[in-house]
């Protein structure tokens, strides 16, 4: 069974584009590799992981309702940020726990890109050490 | 089912389980079939790639990121042949005698754990580097503290012709980290030991009676047993699957109704990493990522060690998202690092228990003193990034995402325990110690200070889960000092057994 459905994938990608801005600048084949890794760090976790991470993405979609009487994919990208840092540092432990879960899959699906590195100024050589005696 | 039938079976391969397979192996001159079953599997050289994601899911437990039972920390530790060998730094310490102390197990001294060490120092190629080899994030760290006046160490470390990839953690590409999986377990097989890789043990079922399935991987070398079911019998069994699979097995084998500490006193260095940006690129990432620490502060509840991670390990690390976080993450060049490790006492109550799978679940909370070491560590670390000449320091408790240079006068105000929550930061660790401690009595500790397990004379544990208490230090050479004085105590009793 897939991780997420198109949809839950879609809203990812929308709360991944606060989380992580360059996401959005991603080519076809770097939206391929961030599903991806992704899908293969959910699959590797027990069911019930996977499970939580499918409510709380729509809890995610759901609770500005409440709020602003609009859904997250309502909300200008100003008030998208003020709600996920309300998550992130005043929300019950929960929920602040289940936003980091988020998160660290938004950023293992960017930044364990091997093929992005250069691009935040990461480049490694397994002969690392001719650079410090160069 | 297949059967097998052994003298003697370790189960894992990591430095507890490799150093008793190696210490043991004479024995199969003596016609002693020996076999170690390690969960993980054996990967060919051309798979050790050093790709964040990719090595991650191949060498560790779900990535190096399982979740303790409240998701406030998660724990990294290798599932492989050699188990957290092939993706620890190569930093081996002695221990110091301050904690053996502390421990105050009968029949345990400092002495006999110095000299086993030493042993293993010596096997292991462990050296200083040199100090050209030693990167600009390290030698900043140094600097800083000898500027401030605290007192900082240099890591020795076990590499043999390291080319200064700065990937120990994902697997040496270069094949230089001498952990079990290039000295002891290759010296073992030469000798007669079978290792049977991708072989989970189930459960012990009565006396040296294991029930194991043997796992298809996509990545690795096949392993020596057919995929599916095997019945082990051995005479003497020693499990050394690490401080929460050991357990875990025991537990699952029914040993925790005589054993009421089986799984607990867990105690896990509970760490974070802080990072520092300079104004211009710094070698950080090229060359070994750590080669200094600094015990100064260990009286007062941590450590502080160089570090270099990985940008996803980076970026999960930094508490915030958004544009600042981006920023950040986009000059990895100019980051300098700290992993600060708080000494967290062994407490009954964090332990290694089971789920209704029978899978091992982590009960872990921080206590006051723990979370009052990180707090303080914090602020040391950010000290240090100051004097190393950066100008802006992330914090994880910080109250603004950088804290800057003009305002390192006010890191009381900026550095707060009311941010300092756990689930909101990133807590890590990979020193992860007890659940089989070692003592004099069942009612208190789960083996004998040889690693027997109490009242079961053919049943002995061999890895970092004896742990009494905190090491206080990086554990690995402790772990096969332990390991060395089980395989005596095997080698003594084996036949009467």
């Amino acid at each position: 069974m897939a991780p997420l459905n198109e949809s839950q994938w879609s809203f990812l990608h929308l709360v991944g584009r606060r989380v992580v801005p360059p996401l959005a600048n991603l080519d076809d084949a770097g939206r391929a590799r961030f599903r991806t890794i992704i899908a293969n760090a959910l699959a590797e976790r027990p069911p019930g992981v996977r499970a939580q991470i499918r409510a709380f993405l729509t809890l995610l979609r759901l609770a500005p309702l409440l709020r602003w009487g609009r859904t997250f994919s309502q909300l200008p990208g100003e008030r998208q940020d003020r709600f996920l840092r309300w998550l992130q540092d005043e929300a019950p432990a929960r929920l602040r726990q289940g936003f980091w879960g988020l998160k660290t899959l938004l950023f293992m699906g960017y930044y364990g890109q091997a093929e992005l590195g250069a691009s935040f100024a990461y480049t490694p050589s397994p002969t690392g050490n001719e650079y410090l005696l160069a | 089912m297949r059967e097998h039938t052994f003298d003697i079976v370790i189960i894992g391969s990591g430095a507890g389980g490799g150093a008793a397979a190696k210490e043991l192996a004479p024995l199969c001159r003596e016609g002693a079939r020996i076999a170690v079953l390690e969960w993980g599997p054996r990967l060919a050289e051309h798979e050790y790639t050093g790709r964040e994601t990719e090595m991650a899911g191949r060498l560790y437990f779900e990535s190096g990121g399982v979740f303790t039972r409240d998701r406030t920390m998660t724990l990294a530790f290798g599932r492989a042949y050699g188990g957290s060998t092939v993706v620890y730094t190569g930093t081996s310490l002695m221990i110091p005698e301050r904690p053996v102390k502390r421990w105050g197990v009968p029949g345990l001294t400092w002495e006999d754990l110095r000299r086993r060490s030493l042993k293993y120092i010596r096997e292991n190629n462990v050296h200083l580097l040199e100090e050209e080899r030693l990167n600009d994030n390290n030698r900043l760290f140094q600097a800083a503290c000898e500027r401030l006046g605290f007192r900082v160490e240099q890591f020795p470390i076990n590499v043999k012709g390291c080319k200064g990839a700065g990937l120990c953690n994902l697997g040496c590409p270069n094949a230089a980290k001498q952990g079990t999986h290039r000295v002891q377990l290759p010296a073992a097989e030469a000798q007669g030991v079978q290792v049977i890789t991708n072989c989970k043990v189930q459960r012990i079922e009565g006396r040296g009676v294991l029930r194991a399935v043997v796992e298809e991987r996509s990545f690795g070398l096949p392993s020596p047993w057919e995929p599916g079911e095997h019945l082990v019998r051995a005479r003497v069994v020693i499990v050394a699957g690490g401080a929460v699979h050991s357990p875990a097995l025991l537990l699952r084998s029914g040993l925790g109704r005589q054993l009421p500490a089986l799984g607990r006193y867990f105690t896990a260095h509970p760490a974070l990493i802080l990072v520092g940006e300079h104004p211009r690129s710094i070698t950080n990432y090229y060359g070994h990522p750590k080669s200094f620490y600094c015990d100064h502060f260990a009286e007062r509840g941590f450590l502080l060690e160089t570090c270099m991670y990985f940008p996803f390990v980076t970026a999960k690390n930094l508490i915030g998202f958004g544009e600042e976080h981006a920023q950040l993450m986009h000059r990895m060049d100019r980051l300098q690092m700290i992993l600060v490790l708080a000494l967290d006492e062994a407490l009954p109550d964090n332990r290694v228990t089971l789920d209704r799978a029978g899978e091992p679940v982590v009960e872990y909370r921080f206590s006051e003193p723990v979370l009052e070491a990180l707090l303080e560590s914090m602020k040391v670390s950010a000290r240090i990034f100051f004097a190393a000449g950066a100008q802006r320091v992330h914090a994880p408790a910080g109250e603004k995402f950088l804290i800057e240079r003009h305002e390192q006068d006010h890191l009381d105000e900026l550095i707060t325990r009311r941010r300092l929550q756990p689930g909101r930061i990133s807590i890590a660790s990979a020193h992860l110690m007890g659940g089989c401690r070692m003592g004099a009595s069942p009612a208190d500790s789960v083996t004998d200070s040889w690693g027997q397990v109490h009242g079961v004379p053919w049943l002995y544990v061999a890895d970092s889960s004896l742990f009494p208490n905190c090491a206080e230090i990086n554990p690995y050479v402790t772990i096969m000092a332990f390991a060395d004085r089980v395989a005596e105590a095997v080698r003594a009793r084996w036949r009467e057994v």
